[in-house]
């Protein structure tokens, strides 16, 4: 039984980090190899393909830095908006609720790249190109429908006494949220965070219409620029460093939330 | 007369869960509100603290009248039954956040807090948190903060419901010396008749939304003016006979005693309690319940007979009191 429970874990591991090993490994090798797998040249390992990466102009940590500003703006903005919102909505008549839900879903599930002309079009008429904090808000509307059906259904498992214990001690909307609602739903705000900054770390149709100076693109943008710098052949020594650099973060930090991310993400699932 | 509700009515939907309801509790007085599961008793005390809105009718504190006012502004001291503490704040963080946002400064929140945790004998748990605590101590220290709340009224909402017989009765005596010898008006909802006659002053009994009896806890047991209050009051549970010419006639167990001349019945159980038996008789009017003296052998048949200025009759038809 644990025997065949390991396998299927082991053929699980292989078949999802599979690729990754091989992006990483890639990044270790010098071109020559990569053309010739299998011969024994002493010029395989390299780190060349990071030290071009990293002291191309504009250096890649830029793009990590612009990536890091834009993810950290939009999780901010669609907090801001998507907690009040997710409180409310935890709190109308059910129907209702029900209702707002669905609609939610239904934006949730419409594929955002038809969206992008319309949004080029916004960009443009209130100037919001090549600005990075602009680009929070194409992705904090787009992350809404998510985050906010995620932490109503956190606000709706709360007890409901403990709301009403608040509000006989003396404390105000705010001052519940502030003091009590918002705590108890961290781990849900949690997982929330880190799905918003997921998407938009990886976004790329609207950071690729919406940024056209080199200094201010996000990482999307910036590795398929490195992948399409020469017409005769695809570097992908420094494509795959790049790669591997620009998962680094998200690694770290899904590493530091796992506990938060799966706590939340099973929130309501079992009634304790 | 400091907490009055007058022709309180709740309505949800259509329905009206709770309907003409008059009750007055004085400064110092502990009403308790008993009945069954959905006879209205917890939405009562949601409309007394605001956490729900009567539909018609109004509650006037110190003759104020709060209809209106939102329950963040009544100064209820309430304790839930689940407690409610907030889980993510340790035990003095739980006590100190409403002062805090009330504005009382942060010297004077501390030795509140000190006060009120050395009067409910939690200072080692100051530091804990709600889910490192029994269930006795979590009830101790949603007292406290009903306590520092400094309210007009306090209300309980079952507060012994989740803690065993024995600490019930350990608790008792505390919760009458730190809040029903207080100036304020309590109310006590509780469906445990014998809790409500132990700790309330007077005891207002409802079913379905409405009022059926209010008095003092010897009213209700030596005269209950419904079958309904006859029954839900006193335990054993009171003897009710087969109705003849549409009346009911009720005989408490303890009331009914053996004796050489009587109603002949038979034994069907007998339950030992230590310092009485509960004997289950089948008599030729039915069922009967009798406590007796637990000294006593109990043949197997027996004669029983009661004074009949205990009985009490009731009308069949509306379940009234006769007389």
């Amino acid at each position: 039984m644990i025997r065949t429970r390991n396998i299927w874990i082991i053929a699980l591991l292989i078949w999802s980090l599979s690729p990754l090993f091989w992006q990483v490994y890639t990044s270790f090798c010098s071109p020559e190899s990569l053309i010739q797998p299998l011969s024994n040249s002493g010029h395989r390992w390299t780190l060349d393909n990071y030290r071009q990466v990293l002291t191309a102009d504009p250096p890649f940590w830029r793009y990590l830095l612009n990536s890091a500003i834009v993810g950290i703006s939009s999780t901010s903005l669609t907090l801001l908006l998507a907690i009040p919102a997710a409180y409310s909505l935890s709190r109308i008549p059910a129907k209702l609720a029900r209702l707002v839900k669905l609609l939610m879903l239904g934006a949730a599930l419409f594929p955002y790249v038809l969206l992008f002309l319309a949004l080029l079009e916004l960009a443009r008429s209130f100037n919001l190109g090549n600005n990075l904090l602009a680009l929070s808000f194409p992705y904090a509307a787009l992350s809404m429908p998510l985050a906010v059906l995620l932490l109503a259904s956190a606000f709706k498992d709360l007890p409901v006494d403990l709301e009403e214990a608040a509000k006989l001690e003396g404390l105000g909307l705010w001052q519940r949220l502030r003091w009590v609602l918002i705590p108890l739903v961290g781990p849900a705000t949690a997982s929330t965070s880190i799905l918003v900054f997921l998407f938009s770390w990886n976004e790329y149709p609207i950071a690729l219409t919406w940024l056209s100076r080199s200094d201010l693109l996000t990482l999307p943008v910036a590795i398929a620029r490195i992948a399409g710098t020469s017409v005769y052949s695809i570097p992908y020594g420094p494509y795959a460093a790049a790669t591997v650099l620009g998962a680094l973060p998200l690694l770290a930090l899904v590493m530091i939330f796992q506990r938060q991310i799966v706590s939340g993400l099973t929130q309501g699932a079992v009634k304790g | 007369m400091s907490l009055i509700l007058q022709d309180i009515g709740r309505r949800v939907g259509r329905k009206w869960i709770l309907r003409h309801l008059q009750l007055e509790v004085a400064n110092g007085e502990c009403l308790a509100l008993l009945g069954p599961s959905g006879c209205g008793k917890s939405t009562t005390l949601r409309l007394i603290a605001g956490l729900d809105l009567a539909d018609e009718g109004s509650i006037l504190i110190d003759g104020q009248d709060v209809s209106k006012v939102a329950a963040v502004d009544r100064r209820i001291g309430m304790v839930f039954q689940s407690y409610a503490l907030f889980p993510h704040l340790t035990v003095a963080a739980n006590l100190c956040l409403g002062l805090r946002v009330r504005g009382i400064s942060a010297a004077e929140q501390q030795h509140r807090v000190a006060s009120v945790l050395a009067l409910m004998q939690l200072e080692e748990f100051a530091d804990r948190r709600p889910a490192q605590l029994s269930g006795g101590q979590r009830q101790r220290v949603a007292l406290a903060r009903a306590l520092l709340r400094d309210p007009l009224v306090y209300l309980l909402d079952e507060p012994m419901s989740n803690l065993d017989a024995q600490l019930r009765e350990d608790l008792r005596p505390e919760l009458r010396r730190l809040i029903l010898n207080g100036n304020q008006p309590v109310v006590y909802v509780t469906h445990d008749q014998h809790e409500a006659m132990a700790m309330a002053d007077r005891i207002a009994v409802l079913r379905d939304g409405q009022l059926e009896q209010i008095g003092t806890p010897q009213e209700l047991y030596l005269k209950p003016s419904t079958i309904f209050v006859a029954s839900f009051i006193g335990r054993p549970q009171i003897n009710l006979l087969p109705a003849q010419s549409g009346i009911v006639t009720a005989i408490r167990p303890e009331d009914v005693h053996l004796s050489e001349e009587g109603i002949s019945c038979r034994i069907i159980d007998i339950e030992w309690l230590g310092t009485s038996q509960l004997c289950l008789l089948d008599s030729p009017k039915g069922k009967l319940r009798m406590l007796c003296n637990s000294q006593i052998k109990i043949p197997e048949n027996v004669k029983v007979k009661w004074s009949s200025e205990k009985e009490h009759h009731f009308n069949s038809e509306s379940g009234h009191r006769i007389n």
